[in-house]
């Protein structure tokens, strides 16, 4: 199959939706369809073959933070012209919702086009003032993908009654499962170590939650080593805490796919105390095909994740006094981790590539029997085409 | 000159007017054409999946039992088909009544003939089942998937269909008001 797919960020920055294209864009490779991965880029950047770069990403305010997208009307052209070169069985635009080149894809494209839905934190009041010029183009994607009950909530706030199919994100579990342990991040019963991983300064990742739980963790266990991965200044994370904290902390900077999957194979347990604004939780699903024991906060898309309980623990989301005491019956109970690290091992399979790429190749088959016909664009007799409402 | 710029703002209007209703007509036009072809697909997943069940039902491993009750509501899928074909009532009228009661017949024969022990066994088989029953996931999810984009599409045709100047107007001409469809279409556990 010739698939076409439209990333709207740029790839040099590391993000969810990102890593979720590059993955499933390698993986339909591997199984032998043709893929091209239309993203901003610099032409030249070094990128993977199967990316066409679609120009420099420019920084602009949106959403609450500074987004890096790509938009204009040089840029439509020359979506416009991808499309019509690449002879598309499918096209399948990710965050349709976001002004870059997702957006442009699913205005030009008529055809068998698929809209894949990842954000939960969507500030919906500037989207809802556009929603009546963007409904006729939503109403041209012939089906829709959220990765999460999260995600179809975001769908539904802006469109009213809408439905979509869930896919959730994939994982390569084999790549996590499979990681050399590493002595120096492993835990033993005198100092046990529990895992974070995320941005330091973003609240919503919930670091904040975790060291104020600290001073009880380290009470009960003095010797606890918390290890932190993540891309941030630990001065700033750690100016309100005591220096007892600051001595239990280890921070590893930003890791390597291979440290991270090597860290989450090593530690005791794997905290995660975000205080909301994730519509999925990868990182949930890393640490379990990895085999560490899950302690989160009871946000929805974790409990989804976590299948309502079984596959890893979760406390009161912002709780730092449950949170350490959830912390602390796990560390105390050698079987009860064991018996997490298992059910988690089995639940991650869930989220296994080879499981979601057929679910996602279910849909596009669904959708290229609607229309049989290749993607294009209406460019042909555009300014008539775009009078009559088909632009 | 006043009766000029009056004339000249009323022809405005007008054809702003004019330009907005032939828009939404187009837009109609378009939604109406996906639900033509979310329709089909339906079709074209609920044969599918009635083939791979029938495959099933053939392939000589279930008991004959369950493998008689699949080839009858397979075979009753199929022919619900092939009679929408003669009328052209699938392009018309969408999947209607009698289908959807034959393909929820379908699923609950899969489900109560395919429990989870049955699953396990067939897995276990070799001569090609496990890929079987991977087919039979794959279509009960097609159409899953299918039946969804499909109300999905009649949902904003009728919400488009449903604004008083699309009524009024009658812009939508002598087209048949799609109907959402609904049956049974879970997959049995463990497939």
């Amino acid at each position: 199959m010739r698939i076409g797919i439209v990333n709207p960020y740029a790839l040099d920055v590391p993000g969810g939706v990102q890593l979720h294209v590059r993955d499933l864009a390698e993986h339909f490779i591997g199984q032998g369809h043709h893929v091209r991965v239309l993203a901003p880029a610099d032409e030249d950047a070094v990128l993977p073959d199967y990316v066409d770069p679609a120009g420099k990403a420019v920084p602009v305010p949106y959403n609450g933070s500074v987004a890096r997208l790509l938009f204009g009307p040089v840029t439509a052209a020359r979506v416009g012209r991808w499309i019509d070169r690449g002879e598309f069985d499918v096209l399948h635009v990710h965050e349709p919702f976001s002004p870059s080149v997702s957006m442009l894809a699913m205005m030009a494209a008529e055809g068998p086009v698929v809209g894949t839905f990842h954000s939960s934190t969507m500030r919906s009041r500037v989207l809802l003032t556009f929603m009546p010029l963007l409904e006729p183009h939503l109403e041209k994607l012939s089906g829709r993908i959220a990765v999460s009950r999260e995600a179809l909530g975001t769908i539904q706030r802006h469109e009213g009654a809408a439905d979509a199919v869930i896919v959730p994100n994939g994982v390569n579990v084999d790549r996590f499962a499979q990681a050399p342990v590493a002595a120096q991040w492993q835990g033993n019963e005198e100092r046990p170590t529990i895992a974070f991983l995320g941005r330091l300064e973003e609240p919503r990742k919930g670091l904040a939650v975790l060291l104020d739980a600290m001073p009880r963790l380290l009470a009960a266990r003095p010797g606890l080593r918390l290890l932190v991965a993540g891309p941030g200044d630990p001065a700033e994370a750690l100016r309100h805490t005591s220096a007892e904290v600051v001595a239990a902390c280890e921070f590893l900077g930003m890791v390597s796919d291979l440290d991270k999957a090597r860290l989450l194979r090593s530690v005791d347990a794997y905290v995660a105390p975000n205080i909301g604004g994730e519509s999925f939780g990868i990182i949930l699903v890393e640490a379990m095909s990895a085999g560490a024991p899950v302690i989160a906060s009871d946000l929805p898309s974790f409990r989804d994740v976590l299948d309502g309980g079984p596959a890893g623990v979760t406390f009161r989301t912002g709780d730092a006094a449950d949170l350490a005491a959830t912390v602390l019956s796990v560390l105390d109970d050698r079987q009860r981790r064991d018996e997490l690290s298992a059910l988690g091992s089995v639940r991650a399979r869930d989220f296994d590539w080879s499981r979601v790429a057929a679910d996602v190749l279910d849909v596009y088959e669904t959708c290229r029997a609607a229309h049989p016909e290749p993607v294009h664009t209406a460019s042909t007799n555009r300014s008539r085409r775009m009078l009559r409402g088909r632009g | 000159m006043r009766l000029f710029a009056w004339t000249a703002f009323v022809v405005a209007v007008l054809a702003l007017l004019a330009w907005y209703l032939s828009y939404t007509a187009a837009r109609l036009d378009r939604l109406h054409a996906r639900v033509e072809g979310s329709v089909a697909s339906l079709d074209a997943q609920l044969v599918r999946r009635a083939e791979v069940v029938r495959e099933l039902a053939g392939a000589g491993v279930l008991d004959p039992a369950s493998a008689l009750l699949l080839a009858d509501a397979a075979g009753a899928s199929l022919e619900a088909s092939d009679a929408a074909d003669l009328k052209e009532e699938v392009r018309e009228d969408g999947i209607g009544v009698a289908r959807t009661a034959t393909e929820s017949a379908l699923t609950q024969t899969l489900r109560a003939t395919l429990t989870s022990d049955v699953v396990v066994q067939l897995r276990d088989e070799e001569d090609g089942l496990p890929e079987l029953l991977d087919l039979l996931r794959s279509a009960g999810q097609r159409v899953e998937i299918a039946r969804r984009f499909h109300n999905e599409a009649v949902r904003e045709v009728r919400r488009l269909r449903a604004r008083p100047q699309v009524r009024f107007l009658g812009l939508a001409g002598h087209t048949h008001l799609p109907t959402p469809v609904e049956f049974d279409d879970r997959l049995p556990d463990g497939v």
